[in-house]
């Protein structure tokens, strides 16, 4: 998601606050705002991610590595719910067991990300003239290249693995994070209340931390709960170019890009980790959405 | 050679296949179908390949697959190999040695012209030669075919004479293969960036146009008179032109030769093979490569497969017959051989690759591999019992890399810790010239036994000076090399057969190579295609024969 979708989605979220229309049922008017069907079941899915992450065991009890060449290829049954590999492994296994590894990167990148973004966008925010010129051309460069496409040089030049995956999705995310941020200062520091601060007399320092850096860096949370969903979605796909986790690791980029070969025969192969994927990152989304409208009701 | 790419299967009987397909298309229920019998000239045949696109498409240049399968539209070599393994007629009408194996003279076909008017006689012959001897050429295959070849001379001009450093009982299987097809002499001496766009043959097509990573666009050669002596006709081709396009995804692929935008596709994976079992519109067409199997080679250059006893004890554990079962879905079949199953000369030893875990356990504890570390993995010393496995992702089909997951997966159960790297080529290579493997996987297309030689030769431990070496097993047995010398300049056949045999038994028995299946090559015809047959020489498709029937 690029930086102008997610402020796109800050605005549309606004706007839904305003007007009170708003995704699914609502039920409840309690705890800072309506808690939608649509939300709830993000944060089932997310429970059900954070128990499969920490305690695959719990979830899928098998061997995501166990083989049954004569249990190939089979399709979902009450034995295997998502079906069989080519190699007879249990694919809902696979999944759940990937979880953890697919969560991690995508947390992980998150996390470089944002606080990659944040220092650029701090710097060029405070600093400004020379300084701000200098970070926001440099963004500009960055932008000028797909967030994939930098995410690929970055492993062209460091090698292929989970690590360098994560590192790349990390730093091909900054950008975005660093001019939201910067815009965010840039207007928090000419906001009303800013300006009754330097009035009062206060200092720039404590103008700094009581006043700008609060108020700047509250949508963060927002900011990376969103970007969580996106950054498991390039990992996934570096996976599926074969830079990211190596097979035959239960990894969801990896089993997809697996059961690429037989989608016209055994379409679970690809159908159970694409839909982890894409139920993550909306899950994620969701519940970004809420935590951005809660804050705004706070 | 080493080929670049994803390889596949081939053809028991070519002619078997041919009077298949006729069966095929007679029996059909379409209305054209019953007056297929009888080719029909004209049309534009339209083939997708999985290879890679070629860099150059003057198969001397390097000399890969994917070269051999366009070059075989428009060039010809001096001589062909019929289906049972024999060496026939092509632009060379006859040939014969002196008593010392060291003169061999080709009489010429007459009345050959190359498409650009140049006559094909001997100096065009000698001009071949020297162009891939020519280290400016940078030719691999062909030149490593011809390393005996020490001068050639004209006799006539249709009878061009090979002198030879000592006797190669393999000139004439190398001489059929497409990379040392002959080009005109007038095109070769252009600069090879305008000789690699557009090559110059005898053959019953031309290239027209290569419009890079599109299509390369064949036309009739009209004047065309050389066909191999068992080619179904003579004359001109049938087909007006062929489009040569590269469509590397596997299912897109399939799904543009259901749709009907093209009519013949390589590389046909095993579930698309399966698939098109149960069209009524879809041939298959199993041309298995000549030259090795495919094949796991384990590294006896170093630990632990120094070791024979380790090397057995992988080769019981592995349970490759069930992994073919499941990934290739009956479109493979086992192979216990070193060498291709199209190779008259092959052993094949299934006595010796059975798979039984307990048999390998027994070898490990008597190779001291006796420890056990926490994750389950033998070890001996303190050192883990891994085996460093780099898989080239450019060469091995998906269902091959699934099936060294499995291998993986059963080898883990007796104690092996197999390490799968995927690579791509260069990386792969690097592994391989680094010796930082213990095992690994490199198909080898070449025609004839002799591809023994390149492979289990002591000498091909040494890296060649481009950093390729072929012996990856790392086989050093002086009577092993002694035998394969000996047979590649035996001129005595029952001898040549049984000095063969008697090394790839040595190999076999040794444990160096775990024999998985052929090189796996499978076209896939629409049924509007009549009369495509896979050569028998390096079993790529010729469409000389070939016609439609839209």
């Amino acid at each position: 998601m690029s930086d102008l979708e997610i402020q796109a989605g800050l605005a549309g979220a606004a706007a839904r606050r305003q007007t009170g229309r708003g995704l699914g049922t609502r039920f409840g008017t309690r705890f800072g705002g309506r808690v939608g069907l649509t939300e709830v079941l993000a944060a089932g899915f997310v429970l059900f991610l954070l128990l499969a992450a920490f305690a695959p065991g719990l979830v899928a009890p098998g061997d995501p590595l166990a083989i049954d060449p004569r249990a190939a290829f089979q399709p979902p049954s009450s034995a295997h719910s998502f079906g069989t590999d080519e190699s007879g492994r249990d694919v809902y296994t696979r999944v759940s067991h990937g979880t953890g590894g697919s969560l991690q990167i995508g947390v992980a990148a998150t996390l470089i990300g944002l606080g990659l973004g944040a220092v650029l966008g701090i710097i060029a925010g405070m600093l400004g003239s020379i300084v701000d010129f200098t970070v926001n051309r440099l963004l500009e460069v960055m932008f000028a290249f797909p967030g994939l496409l930098l995410a690929l040089l970055f492993i062209m030049v460091f090698g292929p693995g989970p690590a360098t995956a994560t590192l790349a999705v990390g730093l091909a995310t900054a950008p975005g994070y660093a001019r939201i941020i910067r815009a965010q200062l840039v207007s928090v520091r000419s906001s009303a209340f800013v300006e009754a601060a330097t009035v009062l007399g206060r200092s720039r320092t404590r103008i700094l931390v009581r006043h700008i850096l609060p108020n700047t860096l509250a949508p963060l949370l927002v900011l990376g709960t969103l970007g969580i969903g996106q950054a498991i979605i390039w990992a996934a796909a570096l996976s599926y170019l074969g830079l990211g986790a190596k097979p035959p690791a239960a990894e969801w980029g990896a089993m997809l890009s697996a059961g690429r070969t037989y989608l016209n025969t055994a379409v679970w192969m690809s159908f159970f980790p694409g839909l982890f994927v894409v139920l993550t990152a909306i899950s994620a989304t969701v519940l970004g959405r809420a935590i951005e409208r809660r804050l705004r009701h706070a | 050679m080493p080929p670049l790419v994803h390889h596949s299967r081939v053809p028991r009987s070519l002619v078997a296949v041919a009077t298949l397909a006729l069966l095929l298309t007679g029996c059909s229920a379409s209305p054209q179908a019953t007056e297929s019998t009888a080719p029909v000239s004209g049309g534009t045949l339209n083939y997708a390949s999985g290879d890679a696109e070629p860099t150059c498409l003057d198969p001397h240049v390097g000399g890969n697959y994917p070269q051999a399968l366009v070059g075989t539209q428009f060039l010809e070599s001096l001589v062909s190999r019929d289906s049972a393994g024999t060496i026939i007629p092509w632009l060379a009408s006859s040939w014969s040695q002196s008593a010392d194996g060291l003169a061999w003279d080709f009489t010429l076909r007459e009345n050959v012209t190359f498409t650009d008017g140049t006559p094909f006689d001997a100096a065009a012959v000698q001009a071949n030669i020297a162009h891939v001897q020519d280290p400016k050429t940078g030719s691999s295959t062909g030149y490593l075919a011809v390393r005996k070849v020490v001068s050639t001379s004209v006799v006539s001009p249709t009878v061009v004479r090979l002198t030879l450093s000592e006797p190669d009982s393999a000139l004439l299987e190398s001489l059929s293969q497409p990379w040392l097809a002959m080009e005109s002499p007038t095109a070769l001496a252009r600069s090879q960036d305008e000789n690699c766009a557009a090559p110059v043959g005898t053959g019953p097509f031309t290239v027209a146009s290569w419009v890079k990573q599109d299509a390369i666009t064949l036309v009739r050669n009209d004047a065309y008179t050389s066909p191999p002596a068992d080619a179904a006709h003579t004359g001109p081709a049938y087909l007006d032109s062929i489009v040569w396009r590269f469509i590397p995804d596997s299912a897109s692929r399939y799904a543009a030769l259901q749709s009907g935008a093209v009519d013949v596709i390589d590389n046909a994976q095993p579930d698309t093979i399966v698939q098109a079992g149960k069209s009524s519109t879809i041939r298959h067409l199993d041309a298995p490569r000549p030259g090795a199997s495919n094949r796991i080679e384990l590294n006896s250059g170093r630990a632990p497969f120094n070791d024979p006893l380790v090397r057995e004890a992988f080769v019981r554990a592995s349970d490759v017959d069930s992994a073919v079962a499941s990934l290739f879905q009956g479109t493979a079949t086992r192979s216990f051989s070193a060498l291709s199953s199209i190779e008259p000369l092959g052993v094949s030893r299934p006595d010796l690759f059975g798979y039984d875990p307990e048999a390998a356990a027994t070898l490990l504890d008597e190779a001291g591999w006796t420890g056990r570390d926490s994750d389950g993995y033998r070890t001996k010393g303190g050192v883990r019992l891994s085996v460093v496995f780099p898989v080239s992702t450019n060469q091995s089909i998906p269902a091959e890399q699934s099936l060294f997951e499995q291998l993986q997966a059963t080898a883990k159960a007796v104690g092996f810790d197999v390490v799968l790297s995927p690579l791509d080529l260069s990386a792969w290579y690097t592994a391989l010239g680094s010796n930082s493997y213990d095992a690994v996987s490199a198909p080898y297309t070449k025609v004839g036994p002799d591809v023994l030689r390149t492979l289990f030769d002591s000498a091909g431990i040494v890296p060649a000076p481009s950093g390729y070496f072929a012996n990856h097993a790392q086989v050093n047995d002086p009577e092993v090399d002694a035998w394969l010398t000996e047979a590649s300049q035996t001129a005595d056949a029952p001898k040549r057969a049984a000095l063969y045999a008697q090394a790839q038994n040595r190999v076999l028995e040794g444990f160096y190579v775990l024999p998985l299946y052929d090189q796996q090559n499978h076209y896939l015809l629409s049924s509007v295609v009549s009369g495509t047959r896979a050569m028998p020489t390096v079993s790529t498709p010729t469409f000389y024969d070939a016609w439609l029937n839209r």
